[in-house]
């Protein structure tokens, strides 16, 4: 197989790489946040913000990404008003996409920790957000590595849907690429073979976050 | 502001949202057979004792889920199109092979989930590895994995949305021709969001009540 256009076209395609690992930066970094104020929401005692969590996480978790991703970027601006940039848009579908699923593993997080543990806390005279903040927490969220990184790689493929609506991050980039070039074959094996790469990579973190943090051997 | 809605336009264009979702349901299907025959192999081969099989599921496991869905669907399009598939087909054999590999490790846990016990006294019984496979382990694996598969449909189904991209005429297709012939953004996106909860919905109600009794708990088992 012939990479020549691959090699040609890098600088730009790297651009398109940059584009793709800032988004999923930025995705982990809000997902995570929403997604953990969420999972709390959810698991917690305060009627309305409870039922208010469930049905914002059911209502993301029946709908596809591409479909929140058209929502944010064309039936939003339809009745405010307001648009927003296709990145912008991008970023926010997939930051309110993702902590939808990351709530869910919140909440089993925070349920995996035994009540025991919650009961001593109170016990030696702690109050809620410190038994939330020094007990539940840091137990809750070693036992989510596996199930975060598991959510942050699946962010990092869906980030390949914002080229629909014209970003330029990878896919973007090398469908750009392609449509001048037209050589499908090495720019799609170069595109495969790069999301392999950053996908796996990050998995492998994840595994090793696990190794080093996890309790349960 | 002013904005006022128009719902009877999804009315108009009820026979092109209808088969829209024909088509998205059609899609998951074919796709879920798929994946369930690709995943169902590669997972009892990762779960097997020869190491080159495993190898070789691990392999496809790795490769098919660290892969963007999207970019499958442009490799059978774009890449691979000397052999000039139909866009729909194109569409299923890329949520097959994409799907095959969550299939695998759901089949694999649930295989290894089993106790080696019970293998063990299945073979001292007398049963052959095959019997010992298909009248011990298997039944005792189904009830674990069984859930999972019902969350990994509802899955294909929002994920075959992205098989609009190849302009397949499933439902977020549909939205997007109906968006730009009246320019009803909000109201064509809110009527196939709808749909796929239907259909998700759906899914696991159905799940959950064909599972009735019969799924266990894996905590539960003993």
């Amino acid at each position: 197989m012939d990479f020549s256009v691959v090699i040609r076209n890098l600088p730009y395609l790297a651009q398109g790489f940059a584009v793709t690992l800032e988004t999923a930066g930025l995705v982990i970094l809000g997902g995570s946040l929403l997604g953990l104020l969420l999972g709390l929401a959810r698991s917690g005692h305060m009627p309305g913000v409870r039922h208010a969590a469930i049905l914002y996480i059911e209502l993301i978790r029946g709908t596809p990404l591409l479909v929140v991703i058209f929502l944010v970027y064309f039936a939003i601006p339809a009745v405010s008003g307001h648009r927003f940039t296709a990145y912008q848009a991008a970023v926010i579908g997939f930051i309110a996409f993702i902590c939808a699923y990351i709530a869910e593993d919140v909440r089993s997080g925070l349920a995996s920790v035994p009540r025991g543990q919650r009961e001593a806390g109170f016990a030696i005279g702690l109050n809620d957000r410190q038994v939330l903040c020094l007990v539940v927490l840091p137990q809750a969220l070693r036992r989510m590595i596996p199930a975060l990184f598991g959510q942050f790689v699946r962010l990092l493929k869906f980030t390949s849907v914002a080229s629909v609506i014209g970003v330029t991050e990878l896919t973007g980039a090398t469908l750009a690429v392609n449509a001048r070039e037209f050589k499908p074959v090495p720019l799609l094996t170069a595109l495969a073979l790069a999301y392999f790469v950053a996908g796996y990579g990050l998995s492998l973190l994840g595994r090793w976050l696990d190794r080093r943090y996890s309790m349960i051997r | 502001m002013t904005f006022s809605f128009d719902w009877g336009v999804l009315w108009r264009y009820r026979d092109q949202l209808l088969s829209g979702f024909a088509v998205t349901l059609s899609l998951s299907i074919l796709g879920l057979i798929g994946a369930l025959a690709i995943g169902i192999l590669a997972g009892i081969g990762g779960a097997g004792a020869s190491r080159p099989l495993r190898l070789v599921a691990a392999t496809y496991v790795e490769l098919a889920r660290n892969i963007p869905l999207l970019v499958h669907l442009y490799i059978w399009y774009l890449a691979l199109s000397a052999l000039r598939l139909p866009a729909f087909l194109c569409g299923v054999l890329a949520l097959a092979i994409y799907s095959g590999a969550y299939v695998a490790e759901i089949v694999r846990s649930g295989i290894q989930s089993v106790p080696g016990g019970q293998r063990a006294a299945a073979l001292a019984s007398g049963l052959s590895p095959r019997q010992a496979f298909r009248h011990v382990i298997y039944p005792q694996a189904f009830r674990i994995v069984a859930p999972s598969l019902a969350g990994l449909f509802s899955q294909l189904i929002k994920d075959s949305s992205l098989a609009s991209v190849i302009s397949v005429a499933e439902l977020t297709f549909v939205g997007g021709s109906i968006e730009s012939d009246t320019f009803r953004t909000f109201e064509a996106y809110t009527a196939i969001t709808v749909f796929y909860l239907i259909a998700v919905t759906g899914v696991s109600q159905l799940a959950l009540w064909g599972l009735r009794g019969r799924a266990v708990d894996p905590a539960m088992r003993y």
